[in-house]
């Protein structure tokens, strides 16, 4: 599903003439199946929210490869990734990162009218997954009458909406309180488990981190161990 | 992305900051309007001069004032030229004259000197010139007279004559009864050997012209035929005002009359073809044309102006809508808006401005338009009141091609003024905007 081939990231940093350089991602190379849930570990700084950024295609790899569904992304141009981030990969934010001055509704219902999704097509897919979610009765609100969990959950229902195959988490219980927190987790092992989505989460708790079949630990920009925690 | 999703996208956003949106729909529509109304000028005065000039009969008619010689010299015409002429395609009629000279006409006590003009008769009913009364003479010893010519027998005796702002002897100075059918008296001067005779000639008046289409140019003329120009001009030493009369076998000035209006730039083509010097009022139409283009493409130009500083304003407004909504494109981005359509959507928001704008102008453009037209001849009988507008005058109008032409810069300027922001937009880092640090 995703081939990371010796991928490194460096950003430079200060003024022009007087930049240094500093090493984010150094040479990692990771596989990730079909249907894993596969969490990234790692402490604050460690490099791992780049690396995600790096493999959803909102930074380019200094050097490396990164190959997705066969499909070598790491040479797209901006428009080839937006239409293969549309067609291919959900987001699940720790911020949630709804549009405010939209509907929870119209929030879920963005990626469809993005892809050209009939008007009538999309108005039975937001709602049903709006279901799916337990808030077909908070269509008509905005996130700002949503609580933590609910706009998590509408922004799950956003990335789901076009049945992506792969799911990226970036810290997505980061804004939960524990019980919310768990509920989500469930959910997210559910989804795993009954549609087969391949997910990918990233995540400095190492609980949260224990609902992946598989964890990959990052330290300082490297590959510090891999492998199954039960 | 569909275009009708699109649309709602664009509605949904404008209506965040409604107030600011319909200032700058505003500032568009003023400025579409001010081009309108500006260029309508123009146009108007246009139309009015046109429709002036095609209503008139001169439309049809083509001057012919002379034959080039082959060598850069215009020679009169002589019968032969006008039967060529009168062969063209689309030519109805070739009226023709040559002048005698200058003579003296009395009627009664009442007396004035007038020029004397041989005309062929003939082509001239062919042609359809109109008179104001009787009818073209029918014998050598009946004439014609020029409309202001039948105005302007005078007493000889009266001490001061009165005219009015015309020239014409005011009505109790001069003979007030009318001409057509009465016998007024044609005075020959004869020298021969240096012995001077004067006899008189009578002539009955058989029709009278109608007065020349343009207000000031007046007709004191006698028509006399052709036989009675022969007969005349072969008076051993007759004598007008200038010397002794020669008999001309050429005509000094010929007038074309086309079929129709549509006849006259082929039959102008083809006597220009053949040398002959030739004016129309079509061809002067062709520089009045030009002058108003010129004029209106220079009224157009200083309202284009107009647009150009509202599309600051919407410059502005876009400019500060990327920045707005920046968080919410780098979400669109992130879950796969390609820069194209984040593009199209604010490069269409710049144009739904614009199309409002123009919109709204075009109406204003046609409220002011009407306003002046009824308002203007009202205020002109107010500060003039002497003064008297043409009929049908139009100070502004405002054709279909202004129309499209207004509508087609104000949506180029909007939607260039929209290309900078929407390019900003595409640009917007997905990361950064997410961390709402734009």
């Amino acid at each position: 599903m995703i081939e990371v081939n010796q991928v490194s990231h460096h950003f430079r940093l200060g003024k022009k003439g007087q930049q240094s350089r500093l090493d984010v991602i150094k040479n990692i190379s990771f596989h990730v199946q079909q249907g894993e849930i596969v969490s990234i570990v790692g402490r604050s700084g460690s490099g791992k929210s780049t690396l995600l950024n790096l493999i959803s295609g909102f930074i380019k790899p200094s050097e490396g490869e990164i190959i997705i569904s066969d499909e070598k992304v790491s040479e797209f141009t901006e428009s080839e990734f937006a239409d293969f981030r549309l067609k291919n990969m959900g987001f699940i934010f720790q911020n949630f990162q709804l549009i405010p001055s939209m509907t929870a509704y119209e929030n879920v219902e963005l990626p469809l009218i993005l892809k050209g999704v009939s008007e009538a097509a999309r108005k039975q897919m937001t709602i049903d997954m709006l279901k799916t979610v337990g808030l077909e009765h908070f269509q008509g609100h905005y996130p700002s009458e949503l609580s933590g969990g609910q706009q998590q959950r509408v922004s799950i229902a956003r990335a789901l909406v076009l049945e992506p195959p792969l799911i990226l988490a970036d810290e997505p219980t980061g804004s939960l309180d524990s019980e919310t927190e768990q509920d989500l987790l469930r959910f997210i092992q559910k989804l795993n488990r009954e549609r087969g989505i391949t997910f990918v989460i990233i995540t400095h708790d190492d609980e949260v981190a224990k609902i992946g079949n598989r964890t990959i630990r990052i330290t300082d920009g490297e590959l510090a161990e891999s492998g199954v925690f039960v | 992305m569909k275009l009708k999703d699109q649309f709602r996208f664009i509605r949904q956003n404008m209506k965040k900051n409604r107030m600011r949106v319909s200032m700058t729909i505003l500032a568009t529509a003023m400025g579409c309007a001010f081009l309108i109304v500006l260029a309508s000028v123009a146009f108007g005065l246009h139309s009015t001069i046109i429709k002036e000039n095609l209503e008139s009969p001169a439309v049809t008619q083509i001057e012919v004032h002379g034959l080039n010689d082959g060598e850069g010299n215009f020679g009169p015409l002589n019968d032969k030229n006008i039967e060529s002429i009168e062969e063209l395609n689309g030519v109805k009629a070739v009226t023709r004259q040559r002048d005698l000279s200058m003579f003296t006409y009395s009627i009664e006590e009442y007396s004035q000197s007038a020029s004397t003009v041989q005309s062929h008769f003939p082509s001239m009913t062919e042609a359809g010139i109109e008179i104001s009364e009787g009818a073209y003479p029918k014998n050598k010893n009946e004439v014609m007279v020029g409309y202001h010519f039948a105005l302007s027998f005078t007493d000889p005796d009266a001490e001061e004559i009165e005219y009015n702002e015309f020239g014409v002897p005011l009505e109790e100075y001069r003979y007030s009864e009318n001409l057509v059918g009465k016998t007024i008296d044609m005075e020959l001067k004869t020298v021969v050997d240096g012995k001077e005779t004067i006899e008189t000639v009578p002539m009955t008046v058989s029709g009278i012209f109608e007065a020349p289409a343009r207000e000031w140019s007046q007709d004191y003329s006698v028509y006399i035929t052709d036989e009675k120009y022969n007969e005349l001009a072969a008076i051993p030493g007759l004598t007008g005002e200038f010397g002794e009369i020669e008999k001309m076998d050429y005509y000094q000035f010929a007038t074309v009359y086309a079929n129709t209006l549509e006849d006259v730039k082929p039959v102008v083509a083809d006597l220009e073809n053949e040398g002959y010097a030739v004016y129309s009022i079509v061809s002067e139409m062709a520089q009045i044309n030009m002058f108003f283009n010129v004029a209106k493409a220079g009224l157009i130009f200083i309202g284009t102006i107009a647009i150009l500083i509202a599309s600051i304003g919407i410059f502005n407004t876009m400019t500060m809508a990327v920045t707005e909504r920046a968080p919410d494109i780098g979400i669109m981005k992130a879950i796969g808006a390609s820069p194209k359509v984040i593009k199209r959507i604010f490069l269409l928001e710049s144009s739904y401005i614009g199309l409002m704008g123009a919109v709204i102008g075009i109406i204003a453009a046609y409220i002011i338009s009407i306003s002046v037209n009824l308002g203007l001849p009202f205020i002109l009988m107010q500060v003039f009141p002497e003064d008297q507008l043409p009929e049908g005058f139009t100070f502004s109008s405002i054709p279909l091609s202004l129309i499209l032409i207004a509508v087609a810069i104000c949506l180029a300027v909007t939607i260039l003024s929209g290309v900078r922001p929407a390019k900003r937009a595409t640009e917007i880092d997905v990361l950064k905007a997410m961390r709402r640090e734009l």
